[in-house]
């Protein structure tokens, strides 16, 4: 048996974990189900793609990194995109989820993100078209690291970053007073206004956190596969199991539920048949749903 | 000497507009005082004192700490102000531990001064130095209750608002709450509770206010409050002394 596919599952499990700690996070905070998130994941990455080539404009061409397939007009780009993503999503909180999320019932603001999520991804496609495109057309040698894996510079550099995004964001929840106010917010909204937090301080760093990482993820999807207007709608699915496998407002368990998703989807492409992958998050989901439906990491609600 | 520090003036709130459950209600606290709110049930207590937090729409009337306007403060605001609040359930975050509890409340503190307010904190408090990292959900009710009141006090308050800090507890907790209470005012806070159990309240009290239907009807010394025949009249709804309070009869009555 050919080990590849940990490989593919860890890359692709890393870009499902990074976007479900948004969907987490959305989800156990602002308490709705962000349908949206992929369109985030998206409109990042076209921010990137277009701060790249603003960059290449006024440089001219740069040579990449060492053995990477980019240099470094790409990471100040990754920095930019993610500030403008999240941006986007605090702008979209203004005008629309603010007021949706007063209403009392969560399913008005679940309805909104879909919308927003079909008005985000054709705007997309009006802009770039939905013709798909690349940061980088060179081809890069996978480099064989025993038991039959291969993996390329790319894919490492970008396993490393996930590795420690996911850490820093770890630390932020748990060890900062940011992170104890989330995690105070999601837990007693209304004694966390007592104990004098600013709610609407908490909800703007959990927009900026989800949204800054979906556009991470969208551009290790640009680098590593491909950049299309519906890359981040296909990854609702996962990103969702992914935060329900992992436990609702569970950070490790995001990505834990990333990586889990990530591996079966590249087994199943592997043991089975590639047409069988989509299917894989959604078996999933209705597993845990039924099995243990509150996921591994996750609490019951009273 | 008697200086007020909260001031409470013809107050009217309620949840909903136009169906006020506060309903011209005034009361002063001042400083050094235990104050107890009494009343039936349905009588506004808890509307009044989480109206004072800034948690109940305020329609009417004033609400000064200190001599500052806090009438329409947001409750998130209220800590910094000087008022702190602890509610009758639900009052401390369950799946964090203690000490991340008393840590997520100092945020309005410098930086520098949080752990030795903390320290401070569990000095008074040696069980939760005990707890420190349990979840705040594992602790027993009258734990629970002093992690409540421990959050609140950290960032010194000039006055601490509790709503019925005994409902629920079991007698040897209701005791204890009552005694952290006293000792508590004994270092300078200034309280104001709601209460149900009278007895107990009035007994650490300085002075209380008796509500009806959302207004105060009686006020007097804590110490002679309990003999007063108001208390039977208004409260346990003995003797109705008036038609309008006699539906007050089948509810009324202490816990």
């Amino acid at each position: 048996m050919n080990l590849q596919f940990v490989v593919d599952g860890l890359l692709t499990g890393s870009m499902i974990g990074l976007g479900a700690i948004g969907v987490t996070l959305t989800y156990s905070i602002l308490r709705f189900s962000n349908f949206a998130h992929g369109d985030f994941m998206a409109w990042g990455t076209y921010a990137t793609l277009a701060v790249v080539g603003a960059i290449a404009a006024m440089f001219g061409k740069v040579a990449p990194i060492a053995p990477l397939s980019f240099g470094w007009p790409l990471i100040v780009a990754l920095i930019v995109g993610a500030a403008f993503t999240a941006l986007l999503a605090l702008l979209l909180d203004k005008v629309l989820f603010s007021r949706l999320r007063k209403q009392e019932q969560a399913i008005i603001a679940v309805m909104g993100s879909f919308g927003a999520s079909m008005a985000l991804r054709s705007l997309l496609e009006f802009i770039f078209t939905s013709r798909p495109t690349y940061f980088s057309r060179a081809i890069q040698i996978a480099m064989p690291v025993g038991f039959g894996i291969r993996i390329t510079p790319d894919q490492i550099a970008l396993l490393i970053l996930t590795a420690a995004l996911v850490l820093g964001v770890h630390l932020l929840t748990t060890r900062t007073q940011t992170g104890r106010s989330m995690q105070a917010m999601s837990q007693n909204p209304a004694l966390a206004r007592i104990a004098g937090i600013d709610v609407a301080s908490v909800v703007r760093v959990t927009w900026v956190i989800g949204a800054a990482l979906a556009c991470v993820a969208g551009v290790m999807i640009g680098v590593l596969v491909q950049i299309r207007p519906l890359m981040g709608f296909d990854m609702l699915l996962p990103m969702f199991a992914a935060a329900i496998l992992g436990g609702i407002g569970s950070i490790p368990g995001a990505v834990l539920g990333g990586l889990i998703i990530g591996l079966a989807e590249a087994g199943a492409v592997q043991l089975i048949g590639a047409e069988w992958r989509a299917a894989v998050s959604f078996i999933i989901l209705m597993a845990v749903l039924i099995v243990r439906p509150i996921g591994l990491f996750g609490v019951r609600e009273r | 000497m008697n200086e007020t520090v909260l001031d409470v003036s013809d107050l009217e709130a309620g949840y909903e507009p136009g169906v006020p459950i506060v309903r011209g209600a005034s009361i002063t606290v001042n400083k050094g005082e235990i104050v107890v709110v009494l009343g039936p049930n349905g009588a506004g207590k808890s509307s009044l004192i989480k109206a004072i937090a800034g948690l109940v729409p305020i329609s009417r009337g004033k609400v000064l700490l200190d001599g500052k306007d806090i009438t329409a403060a947001p409750a998130h605001t209220m800590v910094r102000l000087g008022l702190a609040f602890v509610p009758q359930t639900e009052n401390v975050f369950p799946r964090m531990s203690v000490e991340d509890n008393l840590k997520v409340a100092c945020g309005i503190l410098e930086r520098r001064q949080a752990p030795a307010r903390i320290e401070e904190m569990y000095a008074a408090f040696p069980d939760l130095l005990r707890q420190r990292r349990t979840p705040a959900g594992n602790l027993s009710g009258g734990q629970r209750q002093m992690l409540a009141v421990a959050r609140a006090l950290i960032v010194h308050p000039k006055v601490l608002v509790l709503d019925e800090p005994s409902a629920g507890l079991s007698p040897k907790f209701v005791s204890m709450v009552f005694e952290m209470l006293s000792d508590i005012r004994k270092s300078g806070v200034t309280i104001l509770l709601v209460e149900q159990n009278a007895k107990a309240a009035l007994a650490i009290g300085d002075r209380a206010y008796v509500l009806v239907e959302g207004k105060e009807r009686h006020e007097g010394a804590a110490s002679t409050l309990w003999d007063d025949p108001v208390i039977a009249e208004l409260y346990l709804g003995q003797r109705p002394l008036r038609k309008d309070s006699a539906r007050h009869t089948e509810t009324g009555g202490a816990a």
